[in-house]
């Protein structure tokens, strides 16, 4: 101690930082479980853009995690599966991890991040044929739902395979705008783009500094979560009002609701929505006319292969998903120029991509012809279509889905 | 005044080892404690944009 003050002094001074990092981390944690049931049904950026909250309510039994995208944003209602279970009428609650333009390889980075807190777990996967079907991914929406953390998260995880990763490393590579202001990650991914001794190496030796950087980001999430809970009183307590759901009286009530939206068209098109289409059909389209494209754009669509990591992830992790898609808007598309029989691409590969992992799948595809479904062409969920979804997300939280 | 006297303080306490690894360790808390005050605030915000469906 007589000779080297600084290095006793220096060591003594980490030791006091990774013992607070610790402590920070311990409280953090143990605020976010008690108030995880509070925060569900509030739509905070924070339960989307850091990891803390969800690894919160993924720990949490009495709540369901849905991930998805504009098929859960888009129709303000009150049967939307967040809104609907906020009063855990049959046990449980619904916490959206939801943005508009989230895709499959945005919502595998977020789920990357749970690590193994997501061994044995329900997730739902809420996805649309849109991806798929309408065109590709823009950088505009994966930028305006990445975070480096979950980048970071997925990239240097332990408990994901080289493979996987690679596989991730090479679309994340697609965005480049995401990767301006981290020369470090850019490397660390073109690395594991090209496998290789030399690069393999390199990410070994990166691997360190990824995970510590990746330990500050938590940190800082855990920081933005009590700085929420300090600025805003919430109660941790819940109330739960059991009660039985008619879903019949229910799904006669959305039905008719969701009819007065939809009175200035024959195809279920939600009114305002409507102006979109309205140019598009008043020209004769030919039936099948589109056909060729749409199926070929179904073949080709990029989103598979995102699904696919997202898919991976999910086994990996030791999940129990629930991949939730939504139908064709059968007749609207007839109506564009694709056949029912061209749509039915789209399901013949949802089931070709998803039979080798083994996940439960639901298309509805039982209910496409029904046009007050979905309120577009992109399959947005109406208010009827979320009375579905709530009945599904009940019967996949209790074991009685098939 | 008590610039002179602080001073003072610290130079006696400094010839103290003990007291010198304390006064060391407490400068170099006060650094982190800087640095995370200066830099420990993370950004989550993504960059907005307009959604205009696929």
């Amino acid at each position: 101690m007589k000779r080297t003050p600084h290095l006793t002094a220096g060591i003594i001074s980490v030791i006091i930082l990774v013992a607070g990092m610790f402590g920070f981390n311990f409280y953090a944690e143990s605020l976010e479980s008690k108030y995880i049931n509070a925060l569900a049904p509030l739509d905070i950026q924070q339960a989307r853009n850091g990891s803390a909250l969800q690894r919160a309510a993924i720990q949490q039994p009495d709540l369901l995690p849905v991930y998805g995208s504009s098929e859960i944003t888009m129709v303000d209602t009150n049967y939307q599966a967040n809104i609907f279970f906020r009063d855990y009428p049959t046990g449980f609650a619904v916490i959206d991890v939801a943005n508009l333009g989230m895709s499959s390889i945005t919502m595998a980075q977020n789920l990357v991040a749970l690590g193994p807190a997501l061994k044995g777990r329900k997730v739902v996967i809420s996805i649309t044929p849109a991806p798929f079907t309408m065109g590709a991914l823009s950088e505009q929406y994966y930028a305006g739902n990445y975070t480096r953390l979950h980048a970071y998260e997925l990239i240097f995880s332990p408990y994901l395979s080289l493979d996987v990763k690679s596989a991730a490393a090479k679309r994340m590579l697609d965005f480049p705008s995401t990767l301006q202001a981290d020369p470090f990650l850019k490397l660390t991914l073109s690395a594991l783009n090209k496998p290789s001794l030399l690069t393999r190496a390199f990410y070994f030796i990166a691997w360190p500094f990824g995970e510590l950087q990746t330990i500050v980001m938590n940190l800082q999430d855990h920081a933005a979560v009590l700085a929420y809970l300090n600025s805003h009183s919430l109660s941790p307590d819940v109330q739960h009002q059991p009660q039985t759901i008619d879903w019949n009286s229910t799904l006669a009530a959305a039905s008719a609701e969701q009819k007065q939206h939809t009175l200035n068209n024959q195809y279920g098109v939600e009114d305002t929505k409507w102006k979109n289409y309205e140019p598009l059909l008043s020209k004769p389209i030919v039936p099948g006319s589109g056909d060729k494209r749409f199926i070929r754009d179904v073949q080709s669509a990029r989103e598979w292969d995102d699904l696919k990591i997202l898919l991976s992830v999910l086994q990996e992790l030791d999940a129990q998903p629930l991949i939730l898609s939504r139908p064709m808007n059968v007749h609207l598309w007839e109506a564009l120029g694709v056949s029912e029989q061209a749509q039915n691409n789209f399901y013949t590969k949802l089931h070709e991509v998803t039979a080798p992992y083994d996940v439960q799948v639901i298309d509805y595809r039982e209910y496409g012809t029904d046009i007050y479904f979905s309120i577009d062409q992109a399959a947005h969920t109406s208010r009827k279509g979320w009375v579905y979804v709530d009945q599904t997300l009940d019967d996949f939280y209790h074991d009685r889905l098939r | 005044m008590w610039i002179k006297r602080l001073t003072t303080f610290i130079t006696t306490a400094y010839a103290n080892p003990t007291t010198k690894t304390i006064l060391l360790t407490l400068y170099y808390l006060a650094i982190i404690a800087g640095l995370i005050i200066m830099y420990g605030k993370g950004d989550f915000s993504t960059p907005k944009f307009i959604y205009q469906g696929f």
